[in-house]
C-alpha cells in the first residue's frame, strides 16, 4: 500500500513534466506511423474491425462491447468505486517505454501487431496525470528518489507551460466510452474543424480564429480546448459531467491542446474508456486545496469491469499490484544444469509476477528444485505440492514436471485448499497445453512471454481477488470455493432446454458444420477447403446448451473459455463482438489419443475459432490439413469462417426468447430456500417479503407472460415445477389480476401456521395453488414424470380461470409428487450438482433459480456446500487410481488407506446469524451434503444438499435427476 | 525408491548444525545424502525467510519437517501405499505432524527439556537419546493395536465393571504414597486415576501411558522412572513408580523424593491392593473391549471409537468378526478395522470435527497449528455428523457438545440406517456408564 500512495504523489507532483517529455517521444513518433494508423482506422465498411487486431503469428483475441453495455458503463461509472486506474507506479524499467520487451509486458497479447502510434498511446494513457497541486514540497523530495530516471531527465527540459498555474481551477475527470471502430461505419465525413473532436468525442470546440480573435498560427499553437458545445448522443453529452465552458486539459494524462488534440483522439485504437481531464471554471478560494483533493476522491472508477479491461490487456500491472502483498508465483524451472553458460539466474526460464512476495518464494527457488529431485528417489513418487509458511502466509506449491523442466505454482492456502491444489494446476497445465502443445514451447520462446505473463495474471486474478473481476452488483455472492468446485469438475455446466428448442439449435449448428453451402463449400471457389469443422459447442450466457464436439475436446475448449472469464463475461455483460482465433492443441487428438484399431488420427494442425455476439458464444474447432487443406505458416482467421459463424449466431438469435424463458422458468427439480426451514420468520412475513421483494416479483411476472409473446412451447422442465416455491403462487395470481386474492388467502391462512410446520404447509399451498393456476394448462399433458415434456401451446394466463375447476385435487397432488427430486411430502431439495462423465457436462440449478430463492441464509448454504463439494470429490478422486505409470500396479481390493469410496455425506448445522432473543435458544436447522460417485450405468457424481427432515437416497435422487438428461 | 511402502523413517538433527542424532524407523535407513539434502532445505528455507513445513508425492509419500525449540530438528518421511491410492494427504500429514509432536514430547520426557535446548555435548546427546528410542519405535509402530492415543491425544480408557471400588483404591494408594497423581491400567488402558492425574496435559497422559505400556512389557515387578514432563515440568524431573499387580495390571504414582521404591512396594501395594484382587480380575475380563459387559452393542458393528471431548478419555473397540463361511465377501481382518477406525478418525478431524487443544497447548504449538491450513474453517455452518461409504465398510462419526462417535460398519448395514445406530450406541454407552 505503501507503494501505492508514493506512487500518486509523484503523480501530484511531477507527473506533468513527464507527460510532457513522453508526448514528445509520441510527437516525433507520429509522422512515421501515421499513414498504417489512418489506413485502418479509415478503412470501409466491408473490412470487418478486428481485422487489425489480428497478430504476427495469426492469433486474434478481439473483444467489444456491445452499445447496451457502454451505456450502462457509464451509468456505473457515478456510482461505483472501486480500484482507481492511476495509483499505478511502474517500475523504472516500465517506465523506459520504448524498448520492444517492455512494452509487450505491458499490453500483453494485443501488444504485436498494433502499429507503433498506437503502442505509444496506450503508454500515453499510462502515464501520470498532469497535477494540479504543486505544493507538498516534503512529498516531492521523498519522491524523487524514487522517480524514474527518465522522469528525471525529462524534468530538467523546459516545459513552456510550467509557469502556468492551475491552482485556481477546479479539475475534474470523466470517463467516456469512446468506440473508433463506429465511427468509421457512420462514415460521416469528418468537418474539417472539428474532426475527431466532435465525431469521437461530441465535442464542439471553435478555434478562436473563427470567432475573429487575433492571429490565427499563434492561437493554433496555443489554445486551449474549451468546450464550446456538444453534439447530441455523443459519449460527450451521454456522460453529463462534462459541461459548455469547461476546458479540455488531457486525455488520459496526455495534455491535449488544439494542436494535438486531433492526433492524440486518432491514436485510441479501438473501443475503450478513456478519462477526460476537464478545468472547469469555478470560483476557487483558498480552500482549493481540500476541494480538489475531493474531487480526486469522488473520481469515478472505470466504468468498464475490470474483467474486461484485463481481458483487453489493460490494467494488468495495477491489478497484478494489488495483489502483491499476497505471496503467489508461477516459475517454470529448468531442472537441467549447465555450467557452461554464465547467465545468472539461468534455471529460470519463466517467472510471474515480479512483486514483493513473490521474490522470497524465488528466492528459495532451490528448494522447489532439489526437493523435485530428489523425493522422487525416496517415496517413489514424483512430488505433488509442498507447504510453506512465508511470515504469516501459508502457501501451497502445486508442482508438476515435464521432461527436464519444472512448473512450480505457489498459491496463498486460503484461497486454494491443498485438497484441490492439484486439480488447480492440472488445469494450468492442460490450458497451456491446449494452446501451445506443451509446456516446453509455451515457456522457452522468448516471444511468448507477454502472452504468458497476460496469462497467469487472469489465472492469479481469477483465484485471488475474483470479487474485483466481477461487478459485485451482478454476482453477489461470489463463493471461492464453489468457483474453485465448479471449474475444477472436468465439465462444463448444461442448460437443458426444451426439445423445441433444442432440436432447432442442433439444426442450425449442424448446418454451420456441414459447411457445404456458400463460401464454404468446396464448390464456391473450386478449391480444396481450407478447414474442416469438426465440430462446435454453443453456450449461452455462461451455459451450454449445445455441443457437437467429443468429450474432450469440449473439455479442451471449455478450459480455454474459462480461463479467459469468457462465460460470466458472456452472461453478465452483452458482448458486442468477440472473435478469438487461435491455433489449439487438442489433448485428446495430440496424444494420438483414440486408438481405435484401423483408425488413426489424421495428422492436421488445429485452430479454435470463438465467435461471441451478444450472450451467444460460439466455439468451433477447425482442422487444417487432415481433407482440408494444408495450414502453412501462421494463418490468421479467415473471414468467411468467422462470418459464417456469426451468421449463425444471428439465425440463433431468434431462438433467444425461448431459452431466457427457460432461464426464467421456475428451478426444475423445484428448490427450498434455507431460510424457509427456520422458524425465525412467520408465514406471513414471509410471504409478505416476497410480495413486496418487486424484482423477484416483477422477474417471475415477466416469466408467466413469456409464453404470450409467440415463443413455442414451454421448457423441458416447464410448467411440472411451477409450484416450487410460494412466489410462484404469487406471481401467477399477480398475473391473473389477483393479486389480492393471493395475499389475502396466504395471510388468513398464516396465524394457523405452527411455526415448524410453516414451510411445508405454506410451501404445499403455494403449490397447490399455482398448480391450480398456471398450471392447470398442462392437465392436458397427463402426469408424467419429473422431466416429461408438457405438450401444451400456448398457455395464456388470462384463461386459466376456467381451467382451475377442471383439475380435482387429488390429481394436483399427484402431480405435485412427481416432480420433487426429494422424497416425503415437502420438499426438502435446497442445491444440487450432477456431473455426468461420458458427456463432459453438469447440471446445477441456474443463477436465476439461485437469486429467485433469495434469502439471507441460503447463500450461505450454497457456499458451504460448495466448500464441502470440494472435500467430498476430494476423496473421490483419491480413490480413482492416480495419474501416470503407477496405475498398472495398483492392488486389488483396497487393503491400504480408506479404500475406493463411493458415498459421503455431511451433516450441517446452522443457525440464524446475529440471533438477539436471549430467552429462547437460537433455532437451529440441519441439512445434509452428500456426494456419491456412480459407475453404473454411466459414470456420474452427484452432489445434493437437502434437509434433514426426510432420509435421502442419493442413488434414487440421481437417478431421477439424471433420468431425460440427454445431449 | 529408497523408502518401502508404507513405511515411515524418522530423522533427528540438530537444528543449528545439522548433525544428525538418531534415525526410527524403516528397515533400511536412508543414505546419508538424502538426510542432508531435507534438511538442507529445510534450513535453506529458514534462511530467507521461509519455512517449510511438508510435502507431499505421488502416491501418498509425504514429508513432514518441525523445528523444536530452535534446537531439535525432527524430519518424518513416509512412503505412499502400494499403486498410491490411499488416505489422502491431509490425513497423514496429520498422522505425521501428530507423531513428531509426540517424539519431541518423548525426547522431553526422557531427558527433560535443558539437556535438549541447549545441547553443549552432541555425543552426549546422541547417548541419552538412546534411552528413548523403545518408546520411540513404540510411537512409530503404528501396527500396535488397540490404541488410538497417540493419534487422539485422548487417554485409551477402559471402563472397569465396577468404577467406584477402582476409584477408591487409586485414590487412596496415591495418598499413600505421597501424591496427587495416581493411575490403574489395564492392559494398557487407564481403568481410574487420581482427579490430578486427569488435569494432566493429555499429551502427557498419553505419553505416560506409552510409558508405562513399554515398561511393563520388560516383564519386572516395579520400577523407579524419572520423568519429565513436557509441559508440567520439562525442567524438573518426578519419579513414576510403577508397581505390577496382576498380568495385564499396573499401577502407578508420579511422587517426589519420597517414599522409596522398597518402602512402597513392600508397605502400600500388599495393603491396598490385595483386597481388590477379585476386583481387578472382573476389570481384566473387560478385555480389549472396554466397555463393560452389561453394555450390548449392535451386532454389525465392526469398531467403535467414543471420545470424551471434555475429559479427553476415550474408548475404542474392534469387534472379533465372527466368521460366517456363507456370509459372501470376506470378512475384514481385526487389524484391518483397526486402521479403518484410525483412517476415518483422521479423515473426519481434518476435514470437519474441530480438535479442542486450547487446553495445555504452548505458543509454540499454536503457531505451529497456523502452519496446517484448518480446511474446517471454511464452512460457514457447522459440521455434525458425517458418513462415508467405501467398497469395504461404511463409517460414520458424529460430534455432540460432549462427545466424538466413530463407527465402522459392514457394507451391509444400509446407508440410512447408520445414523441411527450411531445415536442409539451414543446414548447407550453414556447412559450406562456416565462416560
Amino acid at each position: 500500500m505503501a507503494n501505492v500512495n508514493v506512487g500518486q504523489c509523484s503523480t501530484l507532483c511531477d507527473g506533468q513534466t513527464e507527460v510532457r517529455g513522453a508526448e514528445h517521444a509520441s510527437g516525433s513518433d507520429s509522422e512515421s506511423t501515421s499513414s498504417t494508423c489512418s489506413s485502418s482506422d479509415y478503412s470501409d465498411d466491408l473490412e470487418p474491425e478486428w481485422l487489425d487486431d489480428i497478430q504476427k503469428n495469426g492469433e486474434l483475441f478481439y473483444l467489444e462491447l456491445s452499445e447496451g453495455e457502454e451505456e450502462a458503463a457509464l451509468a456505473q461509472a457515478n456510482a461505483s468505486q472501486g480500484v482507481s486506474t492511476n495509483h499505478v507506479r511502474f517500475s523504472e524499467k516500465e517506465a523506459e517505454i520504448i524498448t520492444e520487451q517492455n512494452k509487450k509486458q505491458r499490453c500483453g497479447s494485443r501488444a504485436k501487431g498494433e502499429p507503433a502510434l498506437k503502442r505509444l498511446a496506450r503508454i500515453l494513457r499510462r502515464k501520470r496525470r498532469p497535477s494540479q497541486r504543486r505544493g507538498g514540497g516534503n512529498d516531492a523530495g521523498k519522491d524523487d528518489s524514487t522517480l524514474t530516471p527518465l522522469a528525471s531527465i525529462l524534468k530538467n527540459q523546459p516545459s513552456q507551460r510550467l509557469g502556468v498555474s492551475v491552482q485556481q481551477q477546479q479539475l475534474k475527470e470523466v470517463c467516456v466510452y469512446l468506440n473508433p471502430k463506429r465511427l468509421g461505419g457512420s462514415s460521416t465525413p469528418l468537418s474539417d474543424s472539428g474532426g475527431l473532436l466532435e465525431a469521437l468525442l461530441g465535442v464542439i470546440h471553435r478555434p478562436s480564429w473563427t470567432r475573429g480573435h487575433g492571429d490565427s498560427t499563434f492561437v493554433r499553437q496555443e489554445e486551449r480546448l474549451t468546450v464550446h458545445g456538444l453534439i447530441p448522443n455523443s459519449p460527450a453529452i451521454k456522460c453529463g459531467q462534462i459541461l459548455i465552458g469547461d476546458v479540455l486539459v488531457a486525455v488520459d494524462d496526455v495534455d491535449v491542446t488544439s494542436e494535438n488534440i486531433e492526433r492524440v483522439l486518432s491514436c485510441i485504437p479501438g473501443p475503450t474508456q478513456v478519462r477526460l481531464t476537464l478545468e472547469t471554471e469555478a470560483p476557487v478560494d483558498g480552500s482549493n486545496a481540500g476541494g480538489t483533493s475531493s474531487t480526486r476522491k469522488t473520481k469515478s472508477s472505470p466504468p468498464v469491469s475490470q474483467l474486461v479491461r484485463l481481458l483487453w490487456g489493460e490494467d494488468t500491472a495495477e491489478l497484478q499490484m494489488s495483489i502483491g502483498h499476497i505471496p503467489h508465483i508461477a516459475m517454470y524451472l529448468s531442472l537441467q544444469l549447465d555450467s557452461a553458460s554464465l547467465q545468472e539466474e539461468e534455471e529460470i526460464l519463466y517467472q510471474y509476477p515480479v512483486s514483493e512476495a513473490s521474490t522470497q518464494l524465488k528466492g528459495v527457488r532451490g528448494i522447489f528444485l532439489t526437493l523435485c529431485d530428489m523425493l522422487e528417489n525416496v517415496t517413489g513418487g514424483r512430488i505433488i505440492s509442498s507447504s510453506l509458511l512465508l511470515g504469516k502466509h501459508l502457501v501451497h506449491v502445486g508442482y508438476w514436471k515435464e521432461s527436464n523442466n519444472l512448473l512450480v505454482i505457489g498459491l496463498p492456502a486460503d484461497r486454494v485448499p491443498l485438497l484441490y491444489l492439484q486439480t488447480v494446476v492440472g488445469d494450468v497445465v492442460r490450458t497451456l497445453k491446449v494452446m501451445y502443445g506443451s509446456l516446453d514451447r509455451a515457456f522457452c520462446k522468448a516471444d511468448h512471454t507477454p502472452r504468458l505473463d497476460h496469462f497467469f495474471c487472469l489465472f492469479f486474478q481469477q483465484l485471488i481477488q475474483p470479487s474485483h473481476l466481477r461487478d459485485t452488483s451482478l454476482a453477489p455472492t461470489l463463493d471461492v470455493s464453489g468457483t474453485l468446485f465448479l471449474d475444477g469438475l472436468p465439465a462444463v455446466r448444461w442448460l437443458t432446454l426444451p426439445p423445441e428448442i433444442k432440436m432447432e439449435v442442433d439444426t442450425v449448428l449442424s448446418d454451420f458444420e456441414s459447411s457445404d453451402f456458400g463460401e464454404m463449400s468446396e464448390d464456391f471457389f473450386g478449391l480444396r477447403r481450407l478447414y474442416v469443422i469438426l465440430g462446435s459447442c454453443l453456450f449461452y450466457k455462461s451455459y451450454l446448451i449445445a455441443n457437437h464436439l467429443p468429450k474432450e475436446d469440449l473439455l479442451d475448449v471449455c478450459l480455454y473459455c474459462q480461463h479467459y472469464c469468457l462465460l460470466p463475461l458472456a452472461s453478465e455483460q452483452r458482448v458486442g463482438q468477440l472473435v478469438i482465433w487461435r491455433e489449439v492443441f487438442p489433448q485428446q487428438r495430440a496424444n494420438g489419443g483414440g486408438a481405435v484399431p484401423g483408425f488413426s488420427q489424421p495428422q492436421g494442425r488445429h485452430f479454435l475459432l470463438i465467435v461471441g455476439l451478444r450472450h451467444f458464444m460460439q466455439c468451433v474447432l477447425l482442422e487444417a490439413g487432415g481433407c482440408a487443406s494444408p495450414a502453412v505458416g501462421s494463418p490468421g482467421p479467415d473471414c468467411v469462417y468467422v462470418d459464417q459463424v456469426k451468421a449463425t449466431l444471428l439465425q440463433l438469435e431468434a431462438l433467444e426468447a425461448g431459452i431466457e424463458e427457460r432461464l426464467n422458468a421456475p428451478p426444475a427439480p423445484c428448490l427450498s430456500c434455507a431460510d424457509w426451514f427456520l422458524p425465525a420468520a412467520t408465514a406471513r412475513d414471509r410471504l409478505d417479503s416476497l410480495a413486496s421483494s418487486s424484482p423477484v416479483f416483477s422477474k417471475l411476472a415477466g416469466a408467466v407472460k413469456g409464453p404470450t409473446l409467440g415463443t413455442r412451447g414451454r421448457s423441458l422442465f416447464g410448467e411440472k415445477s411451477r409450484r416450487s416455491s410460494p412466489q410462484r403462487s404469487l406471481s401467477d395470481s399477480g398475473s391473473e389480476g389477483q393479486m389480492d386474492a393471493g395475499s389475502g388467502s396466504s395471510s388468513s391462512m398464516a396465524p394457523g401456521f405452527s411455526p415448524h410446520s410453516t414451510p411445508d404447509s405454506a410451501r404445499k399451498l403455494g403449490g397447490r395453488r399455482d398448480s391450480l393456476g398456471s398450471g392447470g394448462s398442462d392437465g392436458s399433458g397427463g402426469s408424467g414424470g419429473l422431466f416429461k415434456i408438457p405438450r401444451m401451446k400456448h398457455p395464456n394466463p388470462f384463461y386459466l380461470g376456467t381451467l382451475k375447476k377442471t383439475l380435482t385435487e387429488r390429481e394436483t397432488e399427484e402431480m405435485y409428487n412427481t416432480m420433487k427430486l426429494s422424497s416425503g411430502a415437502e420438499n426438502t431439495l435446497f442445491h444440487y450438482v450432477l456431473m455426468e462423465s461420458v458427456q463432459g457436462i453438469f447440471i446445477a440449478p441456474t443463477h436465476r433459480e439461485v437469486a429467485q430463492l433469495s434469502g439471507s441464509i441460503h447463500p450461505q448454504l450454497i457456499r458451504n456446500f460448495h466448500h464441502c463439494c470440494l472435500s467430498i470429490r476430494a476423496a473421490f478422486q483419491q480413490s480413482l487410481p492416480p495419474r501416470g505409470r503407477r496405475a498398472a500396479d495398483r492392488p486389488q481390493g483396497g487393503g491400504w488407506g480408506l479404500g475406493p469410496v463411493k458415498e459421503h455425506g455431511v451433516l450441517f448445522q446452522c443457525k440464524p446469524e446475529n440471533w438477539t432473543d436471549q430467552r429462547k435458544p437460537a433455532p437451529t436447522m440441519t441439512y445434509w451434503v452428500i456426494g456419491r460417485m456412480l459407475l453404473e450405468p454411466v459414470p456420474q457424481e452427484f452432489y445434493v444438499c437437502f434437509h434433514d427432515s426426510v432420509a435421502e437416497v442419493p442413488v434414487e435422487m440421481a437417478f431421477r435427476l439424471s433420468f431425460g438428461l440427454a445431449l | 525408491m529408497m523408502l518401502q511402502d508404507g513405511s515411515t523413517q524418522l530423522l533427528c538433527l540438530t537444528a543449528s548444525s545439522g548433525v544428525p542424532l538418531f534415525t526410527r524407523g524403516a528397515s533400511r535407513q536412508l543414505p546419508f545424502s538424502v538426510i542432508g539434502s531435507l534438511n538442507g532445505v529445510h534450513m535453506f528455507g529458514g534462511g530467507q525467510g521461509v519455512v517449510l513445513s511438508c510435502c507431499e508425492t505421488e502416491g501418498g509419500g509425504k514429508v513432514v519437517w518441525r523445528v523444536f525449540q530452535e534446537s531439535v530438528m525432527l524430519i518424518a518421511v513416509s512412503g505412499g501405499g502400494p499403486g498410491g491410492a490411499g488416505s489422502s494427504s491431509k490425513e497423514e500429514e496429520a498422522r505425521l505432524q501428530r507423531l513428531l509432536e509426540n517424539v519431541w514430547n518423548c525426547m522431553v520426557l526422557v531427558l527433560g527439556q535443558d539437556e535438549l535446548a541447549n545441547m553443549r555435548n552432541v555425543e552426549r546427546i546422541k547417548r541419552d537419546l538412546r534411552s528413548c528410542f523403545s518408546l520411540i519405535d513404540q510411537l512409530l509402530e503404528e501396527r500396535h493395536e488397540g490404541f488410538l492415543g497417540n493419534l487422539t491425544h485422548c487417554a485409551d480408557s477402559l471402563l472397569p465393571p465396577n468404577p467406584t471400588l477402582v476409584q477408591e483404591a487409586v485414590d487412596g494408594f496415591a495418598q499413600a504414597a505421597d501424591s496427587e497423581f495416581g493411575c490403574l491400567l489395564v492392559h494398557g488402558r487407564i481403568a481410574a486415576a487420581t482427579e490430578k492425574w486427569w488435569r494432566l496435559a493429555p499429551q502427557e497422559v498419553v505419553l505416560l501411558s506409552v510409558l508405562m505400556r513399554s515398561l511393563s512389557a520388560s516383564g519386572s515387578a516395579s520400577c523407579d522412572y524419572p520423568v519429565f514432563l513436557p509441559h508440567g515440568s520439562p525442567t524438573v524431573a518426578h519419579r513414576l513408580l510403577r508397581f505390577h499387580l496382576l498380568p495385564g495390571a499396573d499401577v502407578c504414582v508420579l511422587c517426589g523424593p519420597t517414599p522409596s521404591l522398597h518402602r512402597a512396594e513392600s508397605g502400600l501395594v500388599g495393603r491396598f491392593w490385595s483386597p481388590l484382587v477379585e476386583t481387578l480380575r472382573d476389570c481384566l475380563a473387560v478385555g480389549e473391549r472396554c466397555l463393560p459387559a452389561s453394555i450390548s452393542l449392535r451386532p454389525d458393528m465392526l469398531a467403535l471409537l467414543l471420545i470424551n471431548r471434555e475429559t479427553r478419555r476415550s474408548v475404542s473397540c474392534v469387534r472379533a468378526p465372527t466368521n460366517h463361511p456363507l456370509s459372501g465377501p470376506p470378512l475384514l481382518s481385526k487389524a484391518r478395522c483397526w486402521e479403518l477406525l484410525k483412517l476415518f478418525y483422521s479423515f473426519s478431524m481434518t476435514r470437519y470435527f474441530s480438535q479442542e487443544e486450547t487446553l495445555c497447548v504452548s505458543p509454540e504449538e499454536r503457531t505451529q497449528k497456523g502452519n496446517t491450513e484448518d480446511f474446517v474453517l471454511g464452512f460457514t455452518h457447522q459440521p455434525l455428523q458425517c458418513y462415508l461409504v467405501t467398497e469395504e465398510c461404511k463409517s460414520f462419526g458424529l460430534q455432540t457438545a460432549q462427545h466424538q462417535l466413530f463407527l465402522v460398519t459392514p457394507p451391509s448395514v444400509p446407508t440410512f440406517a447408520l445414523r441411527t445406530a450411531a445415536t442409539q450406541t451414543l446414548s447407550d454407552i453414556v447412559t450406562a456408564t456416565g462416560f
